[in-house]
């Protein structure tokens, strides 16, 4: 049996847990910048807040019904998410949950409990996961990841009868479970797939279910849509993962502050996310092979009004040598956005792309590299210890500039409470 | 002087290693012996932390908790995993607001108790909106000479 343990309205539960006020209240959080909507109470969403649209769309009906706004405070989300995922380690063994993202689990479960058991396990754990982080959770529970994951909608759906647990666990209730859950919202199956199942008259995934599997080969991507189908009906194919796969891809990009039109501060803003992508490639010990950097510049509004995406421009490199050294990366990515800039443009975003990343041990360097590595990896080691101790970046690159007036806006940044000694929360 | 020294950094704070080079501290002679010995040392987490996930710190303002020890400034240590019973600190959610407060019991009837003559007990009925935000079980305070 799997389970698939999810938070609800995960970032707005984070912001809730020391403001209890809010319990009650609508609450959204904003996206990096303060540029759209990314999380939504289940308050929000009944007042008819959209999701992933742009704040000022949504200004007046927040402003209305006096919704609670945040600008997102990953250092606390990420702490929560932590303590959630560690809770269900501590409950059901470290080897048995597969963290998926930052607010969901997959977990393994025991084959031989019947419908009684699995039930009352599920909501001790559900209640133990909010007795000790705070964050209440939905879990859903069948024979394999993409039946739980129908589980897990449907109990979030219909809190008030579910108390957010759904067992899955006959033929019947799976039946009953995919008859009212359309195709769109199977895990796996994209908006693509979905507008192309519905042409075919499969509209509910019960009726996909009923495919054979040739057709999802010949219609839902090869063999992944075979797996998907496998699993839709009841064959567990998608196993836990052994371990935390390393990232073939590291990103870093941001929306700046206010448009830019100076090639300096686009320079210091991809040096500074350069060096926080470098940053990670080391944490997990990779090295980069090519690197790519792009910029976005800004477009006037369509004539209609609507929201306009600029263009994206962008430049990839491959490097000599594979490496995870700041300013060896920092150069050619400096580079490249000098060469993408064009004067009197404005630019609202930029972003770093590291790839072909390779584990750093397995680098192949040149005879004459040699020297140079050992000295730059002591270099690195050193920087990085002395920021995590120090935390906010105390040894930066020069490149990445000193006044940063390209830097997020976050108007409603809730403090740090839990990884910060200077913004614990104050209590009478 | 060899390559290597030439280009070490200046830079010679505690931060330049971690705990994991000290351990054996390379050491030769008298050192050697204490080798034998050598343990991790004191961790404050362990003896203040039993249950890591469900522990917040909180920074305690006013004086509602100084007769129980509990001083403005001083930081409070929250398990959010051990269940109240009477006679216990704790963090209390009441009408909204969090605060730190000893909660009693008797029969049928529980107080939320602050440990200063300014402040009048309050008694929990059904018209208070509270709940238990976790129980306090360590603070710390800061001696100034």
């Amino acid at each position: 049996m799997k389970a698939i343990v999810d938070c609800n309205s995960f970032y707005c539960s984070c912001e809730r847990l020391f403001k209890p006020k809010l319990a009650q209240q609508p609450v959204v959080v904003l996206s990096n910048n303060d540029g759209c909507i990314i999380a939504r109470s289940d308050e929000a969403k009944a007042l008819g807040v959209g999701m992933a649209v742009p704040y000022f769309q949504n200004k007046h009906l927040i402003e209305q019904h006096n919704v609670a706004v945040f600008s997102s405070n990953y250092n606390l989300y990420g702490d929560l998410s932590w303590r959630v995922m560690e809770t269900l380690r501590q409950a059901v063994g470290t080897d048995k949950v597969e963290v998926y993202s930052v607010d969901e689990a997959f977990i393994d479960l025991d084959d031989n409990m019947d419908t009684a058991t699995l039930h009352a396990f599920t909501m001790n754990l559900r209640q133990q996961v909010e007795q000790w982080t705070g964050i209440k959770v939905s879990i859903g529970v069948a024979p394999t990841k993409v039946l739980s994951k129908v589980a897990n909608r449907l109990a979030k759906k219909n809190k008030a009868i579910t108390n957010c647990v759904l067992v899955l666990n006959t033929e019947r209730r799976i039946q009953q479970a995919l008859e009212k859950t359309a195709v769109e919202d199977v895990w796996g199956v994209g908006h693509r797939y979905a507008q192309k199942l519905q042409r075919m008259d499969i509209t509910t995934a019960w009726q996909l279910r009923q495919q054979n599997l040739l057709f999802a080969r010949n219609h839902l991507g090869g063999v992944v849509g075979e797996r998907l189908l496998r699993e839709l009906q009841g064959q567990p194919v998608l196993g836990m993962k052994e371990e935390l796969t390393v990232k073939k891809m590291i990103a870093t990009t941001r929306m700046f502050g206010q448009t830019v039109t100076d090639l300096q501060s686009i320079k210091e803003a991809v040096a500074t996310y350069t060096s926080r992508a470098a940053e990670k490639l080391r944490r997990q010990h990779g090295a980069a092979g090519s690197i790519s950097v792009f910029v976005i510049p800004k477009e006037p509004p369509a004539p209609d009004g609507r929201f306009r995406h600029g263009p994206t421009i962008s430049s990839y490199m491959a490097l000599p040598v594979a490496t995870s050294v700041t300013h060896e990366l920092i150069k050619p990515a400096v580079q490249m956005v000098e060469a993408l800039y064009e004067p009197g443009r404005a630019y609202k975003k930029a972003g770093v792309l590291l790839s072909d990343i390779v584990p750093d041990t397995a680098v192949q360097r040149s005879l004459f590299d040699h020297a140079m590595d050992d000295r730059s990896r002591k270099l690195m080691d050193m920087m990085d210890n002395i920021n995590f101790s120090q935390r906010n970046d105390v040894l930066k690159y020069a490149a990445g500039g000193t006044t940063r007036n390209w830097k997020m806006q976050q108007n409603f940044h809730s403090p740090r409470y839990t990884t910060r000694w200077n913004e614990l929360f104050e209590i009478g | 002087m060899d390559e290597e020294t030439l280009h070490e950094s200046a830079y010679r704070g505690t931060k330049a290693f971690t705990q994991l080079d000290v351990k054996t501290a390379n050491a030769t002679g008298f050192g050697a012996a204490a080798d034998d010995y050598m343990e991790r040392g004191i961790d404050l987490n362990e003896q203040l932390i039993r249950n890591k996930p469900a522990t917040f710190f909180f920074r305690m303002a006013g004086d509602a908790m100084e007769g129980a020890g509990i001083y403005a400034g001083d930081v409070l240590l929250v398990d959010r995993s051990i269940k109240v019973a009477s006679g216990k600190i704790i963090v209390a959610i009441l009408n909204g607001e969090l605060m730190v407060r000893r909660y009693k019991q008797q029969f049928n009837k529980a107080w939320l108790c602050a440990e200063h003559k300014r402040y009048k007990d309050v008694e929990l009925t059904e018209f208070c909106d509270f709940q238990t935000w976790g129980v306090v079980t360590y603070s710390i305070h800061q001696h100034k000479h």
